[in-house]
């Protein structure tokens, strides 16, 4: 493994060059640049699985590879230098996540073939192209060893899922999505970065991991008991934890600033998958994962992350539950999953929550590329009441759609449950302590029914009873490169829960959790950035009912219980040949949700209620008091200078007496000062 | 041996003459004349100290002004002439445009 790191630079560059071909040559190639995307994500998928193996054999990688400008500044805590660079860093967490994102941008790319370039798409060179793009991006970001680089890289990857929802631009509402994405995502990004500087102002580094790293530094000033920038070190931390997460609730689509994922679904379906699973969403879940150790120096932040995450997994799934699209139902699937990642990395529970980040990776790319599968066979329908009865013709698509499903919803045995039931668990040890831990998990917990009953109620509304349109009738055939990626994640969405199996390791008391000693650094790790390391920085206390094994029991039982038992409702009300709609028994609760929550209505409304006119008034002050400033001074001198200019007669005569009088006036005052009188 | 007291005196009589004929006459002719004047009285005082002090550099810098003063008069003659064809008068108070 010697020397294997030395080649980490290429896992991005690799999808940079095909970037760069498939928008330069795409249009002379015969797949439009998807051979040189699949053979770049390929290729850093293998280069990516070598790091795996090289972590995986004890070693890590640390290196700035590159220094833009390093020089003297005054940080708070005494720190007399510091410098912007670009890094890498390999340590067990970001060579995991690399594989992931390789994969999963490696099967989007296999199945674009199928999906794109097989419907006679344009501009197929400008998608492949934000294709290569975005994964480059999303690789940098991952393996960024410092702050500054994971900002920059964070926002090329939101500039990317701009370019991508926005990829049908001739359609009205594409456009108007990416904007929103942009926007929305921008807004969470602009604390982000406030969160950077105030970082580095204070620490005088950026670094995640090693003695220099401002997470080692906040630890220090913490035990100092020092005071930063006026406040207790520990409110510092927070305050700056805090800002930085307005970054993670943007790109996460947390509560409030979810609205503009469920919009993104204007974008290509592949796209939806690449930036749901493993990039644009993935990337704020990261981020905390990242920097967990300085989240966990803050139990604060940490429990506003929990609470956030807990209210989103449920407010999410409840919207989930009325929607007719296909792919709409999906998209608050991701925003409440994402909502169990940040509970779970809330409440300590940084192996439970980097764990669903895995299988939620897998599973939702398998269902958003399923569902890109049903949108080719369902000929571009993407309305569930018109679909129904795919069961049967399209059996490979229906039963990798069923494993993530069930990987979704949390049944036991597939890999959601795990990670879902691992979050839970923590969830609950902390909450029998902290009443607030306890409401988040209470949340949590029941968004799991609610999305068991979504994710069955678009399974069944889609796959079984009678075909309810002649598309659904006469499905148009899928090839191999959908079939494939389908396949792959399919295995994957069923078995990737082994990777930590923490239930029966506590009830059978046996060493299988590979994912959390993985994590730990057990196999090859950077010491500060651990999960032994972090758990020794939190402050939470835990409890357990009764026995640990009878706690785990009960979790468990309680979070399959309501999956199956929305999963049942689902199956009860959905599972009829010809379904109808139920939603008019919820009544005006069911408008609400509908609705979304009026949180669209709302976020207008301050906009062009409360900002348009504040912005009003400071336009009128620019334009009244500032201008009028300026318009004043120049006023004034163009006046005073219609008088001076007079001076100028056009007469040379005047000008030499000037000169001569100015002369004789100049050896007059020499001479007075100079005391020749 | 005149002291050279004589010569700066003689330097700013004619100094004054030259200046007092560009202030006063409105002829351009005599005004490029006057500007001879004040010209050759520098080269008066700058040759007087010369030779006062025992070296060459004043007479030197004599024969500089004088080949300025042939440029000048040239650059001169060239304005009056354009001067003249425009207004059919070399009066120099007349050609008052060329301001603001």
């Amino acid at each position: 493994m010697e020397g294997a790191f030395s080649y980490a630079p290429a896992i991005a560059a690799f999808p940079l060059v095909a970037f760069v071909v498939a928008l330069v040559f795409g249009k002379w190639m015969p797949k439009k640049g998807a051979i040189a995307g699949i053979a770049a994500t390929g290729a850093s998928l293998v280069f990516s699985l070598w790091m795996l193996a090289a972590v995986a054999s004890g070693e890590t990688y640390h290196e700035t590879l590159y220094e833009w400008t390093a020089g003297e500044a005054a940080s708070e805590i005494g720190a007399d230098t510091i410098g912007f660079s670009f890094g890498i860093l390999i340590d067990p967490l970001a060579a995991l996540m690399l594989v992931i994102v390789s994969l999963v941008a490696f099967l989007v790319h296999v199945f674009s073939l199928g999906y794109m370039n097989a419907e006679g798409e344009t501009g197929l060179p400008r998608y492949y192209a934000g294709l290569g793009l975005f994964t480059f991006s999303m690789l940098s970001f991952v393996y960024a060893d410092n702050l500054l680089m994971a900002f920059m890289f964070f926002e090329l990857v939101g500039l990317c899922s701009f370019l991508l929802i926005g990829f049908w631009f001739r359609t009205r509402s594409a456009p108007s999505a990416a904007k929103k994405a942009f926007l929305v995502t921008r807004f969470g990004d602009y604390f982000f970065l406030l969160g950077v500087v105030a970082i580095a102002a204070t620490f005088g580094t950026l670094q995640f991991a090693g003695d220099e790293s401002f997470v080692a530094a906040a630890e220090a000033a913490i035990d100092d008991g020092g005071q930063l920038f006026g406040f207790d070190a520990e409110t510092w931390v927070t305050i700056t934890g805090l800002l930085v997460l307005g970054g993670v609730i943007g790109k996460s689509a947390q509560f409030p600033l979810h609205t503009w994922l469920p919009d993104a679904m204007e974008g290509p379906t592949t796209v939806s998958a690449l930036i749901h699973a493993a990039t644009m969403v993935a990337a704020g879940v990261y981020l905390v994962a990242r920097m967990f150790g300085y989240y966990a120096l803050s139990p604060t932040t940490l429990a506003i992350i929990a609470f956030i995450g807990g209210f989103t997994a449920l407010f999410a799934a409840t919207m989930g539950v009325v929607k007719d699209d296909v792919k709409q139902v999906l998209a608050y699937s991701t925003i409440s999953q994402y909502g169990y990642m940040m509970l779970g990395l809330g409440v300590g529970g940084y192996v439970a929550g980097v764990f669903h980040l895995m299988n939620h990776a897998f599973f939702k790319a398998l269902l958003f590329l399923g569902a890109g599968a049903v949108i080719v066979l369902m000929h571009h329908e993407q309305n569930m009441w018109k679909m129904g009865g795919l069961k049967d013709k399209a059996p490979v698509t229906y039963y990798t759609f069923l494993a993530g499903a069930l990987a979704l919803a949390g049944i036991i045995p597939f890999s959601g449950f795990w990670s879902k039931d691992e979050i839970l668990y923590d969830a609950l040890i902390v909450g029998l302590e902290e009443p607030l831990i306890m409401a988040a998990y209470a949340m949590g917990l029941l968004a799991v029914f609610f999305t068991g009953f979504y994710t069955f109620r678009m399974v069944f509304l889609t796959f079984h009873g009678e075909p309810r349109s002649e598309a659904a009738e006469d499905p148009h055939p899928v090839g191999w490169s959908i079939k494939l990626p389908l396949i792959v994640l399919g295995i994957l969405a069923v078995v990737a829960g082994i990777a930590n199996l923490a239930p029966v390791a506590k009830l059978a008391n046996v060493d299988i959790t590979f994912l959390e000693h993985w994590l730990d650094g057990e196999y090859g790790g950077i010491d500060e950035v651990t999960y032994s390391a972090y758990s020794e920085l939190l402050a939470y206390e835990t409890g357990v009912i009764s026995s640990e094994q009878v706690t785990v029991l009960i979790a468990a039982g309680l979070s399959l219980l309501l999956a199956f038992s929305g999963a049942g409702l689902a199956w009860k009300l959905y599972s009829d040949p010809e379904p109808t709609a139920h939603k008019e028994r919820l009544g005006s609760a069911g408008t609400v949700v509908e609705d979304n929550y009026y949180q669209d209505e709302y976020q207008v409304w301050l906009a062009e209620g409360v900002t348009l006119p504040l912005a009003r008034v400071a336009d009128r002050f620019d334009q009244t008091v500032i201008d009028g400033t300026v318009n004043g001074v120049s006023t004034a001198s163009l006046f005073g200078s219609s008088w001076v200019k007079r001076i100028q007669t056009g007469i040379v005569t005047n000008y030499a007496a000037l000169l001569i009088a100015g002369f004789i006036a100049l050896l007059l005052g020499l001479g007075v000062y100079g005391g020749w009188f | 041996m005149i002291g050279v007291e004589y010569y700066v005196l003689l330097s700013m009589a004619v100094f004054c003459i030259g200046l007092v004929g560009v202030l006063t006459r409105r002829n351009a002719l005599t005004f490029l004349m006057s500007v001879e004047l004040m010209l050759n009285a520098a080269n008066i005082n700058l040759i007087a100290f010369a030779f006062y002090h025992g070296n060459l550099t004043g007479q030197v810098f004599a024969l500089f002004t004088m080949a300025l003063a042939a440029a000048e008069v040239a650059v001169g003659l060239g304005i009056i002439l354009v001067l003249y064809r425009n207004f059919r008068d070399v009066d120099v108070t007349v050609p008052t445009t060329m301001r603001w």
